[in-house]
């Protein structure tokens, strides 16, 4: 019975399926590596400059009501380019985000999420506005007005 | 015709080929699904090799840099996965033997004890059912250790496609059941605990 020479049955597939349910529970793929290789090839595609994560403040306005509002500030910087972000609720699962960037003049915004992208172009002043965004890991990708003269600037990972 | 190309279409090749050809038409977001795609089987292949966690995402990392810098030049896109499973697989074979171990790397094949892998945490192993498979695997040789995983993330008519771009001799499974499988079937069948 089940020969090396016989042909693949129905139960060979079926232990292989137990291989596959086995190795997934003792082996797991790692949380958001799927995540992180996208990122790879995202920034690799557009030869972009990586943005550090430079701080993360949690205010939280009126923290002794019972209506307290989470506010967040997040700078990123890149050698061109300074970002900062406020993060401000909007609804149970939506948040505004309020952007300034410098120099930032006309430049192109676009908030990656899990979803999709929204795109924006900020003011003169470099001000930027994303009235309702779903929370989740989200990222930004950042294009002088001037088109290629400069890379792009690509931020990390933030969960809104 | 129609049910050839259904077939394709059901196998994770033919899944994996499509979104490929997808992807080299233009349509780049369709790369973040082929990653999804594929993530598991390339996790396993690259783990077969028993990298530790971290020199295995760098490993994959690599691999997908490498398919979309070569994209254009991949002659055959259809066979986009075993491309991908040989350049993951040559890609962690560098880096074990860049990490220099003072163990001796190399195997016949036909060896009756090999190296254990990495023993799976507390909660894997007080499943039963997985802790009999996970023994009966680990007393497989080697190679067939590592076929027997990643052979297990693809879909049948894929499985000899893949036994090749492993670097497994033709016929180690598919058509017929190889060697490997055939030995696993037989440790179970011996098994009075296990039955599937």
């Amino acid at each position: 019975m089940s020969a090396a020479s016989g042909p693949l049955d129905e139960q060979d597939v079926s232990v292989l399926g137990h291989v596959a349910a086995m190795y997934d529970a003792a082996d797991p793929v790692p949380g958001g590596l799927v995540d992180r290789l996208r990122f790879a090839i995202t920034l690799d595609a557009l030869q972009a400059e990586i943005a550090q994560l430079e701080r993360m403040d949690l205010a939280l306005a009126g923290a002794r009501s019972a209506d307290a509002t989470e506010v967040r500030t997040i700078t990123f910087t890149s050698a061109s380019l300074t970002t900062m972000v406020t993060i401000g609720q909007a609804g149970a699962d939506h948040v505004r985000v309020d952007g300034w960037a410098a120099p930032g003049a006309g430049l192109s915004v676009e908030l990656r999420t899990t979803d999709g992208v929204l795109r924006t172009v900020a003011d003169e002043s470099g001000r930027f506005v994303f009235d309702s965004v779903a929370r989740g890991l989200v990222r930004f990708v950042l294009r002088a007005a001037d088109g290629d003269a400069h890379p792009p600037v690509i931020t990390p990972s933030v969960e809104l | 015709m129609i049910g050839a190309d259904e077939a394709a279409e059901t196998t994770l090749s033919g899944r994996a080929a499509r979104l490929f050809e997808q992807y080299r038409s233009g349509d780049e977001y369709v790369m973040g699904e082929l990653i999804e795609l594929l993530t598991p089987i390339l996790w396993h292949t690259v783990r077969a090799q028993r990298l530790d966690a971290q020199a295995a995402e760098d490993v994959l990392q690599t691999t997908w840099l490498s398919l979309v810098r070569s994209a254009n030049s991949i002659a055959d896109p259809r066979a986009v996965l075993q491309w991908l499973v040989v350049t993951a697989r040559r890609e962690a074979w560098r880096v074990v033997r860049k990490q220099d171990r003072v163990e001796p790397r190399e195997f016949d094949g036909h060896e009756t004890t090999a190296p254990s892998d990495e023993v799976p945490d507390a909660v894997v192993l007080r499943r039963a059912e997985y802790r009999a498979l996970w023994q009966h695997v680990q007393r497989l040789p080697e190679k067939c250790r590592q076929l027997i995983r990643v052979i297990a993330f693809a879909d049948r008519p894929d499985y000899a496609a893949i036994a090749e771009a492993l670097g497994m001799p033709v016929g180690s499974i598919g058509p017929t059941r190889g060697r490997c499988l055939a030995k696993l079937r037989a440790q179970l069948a011996s098994d009075p605990g296990w039955q599937a």
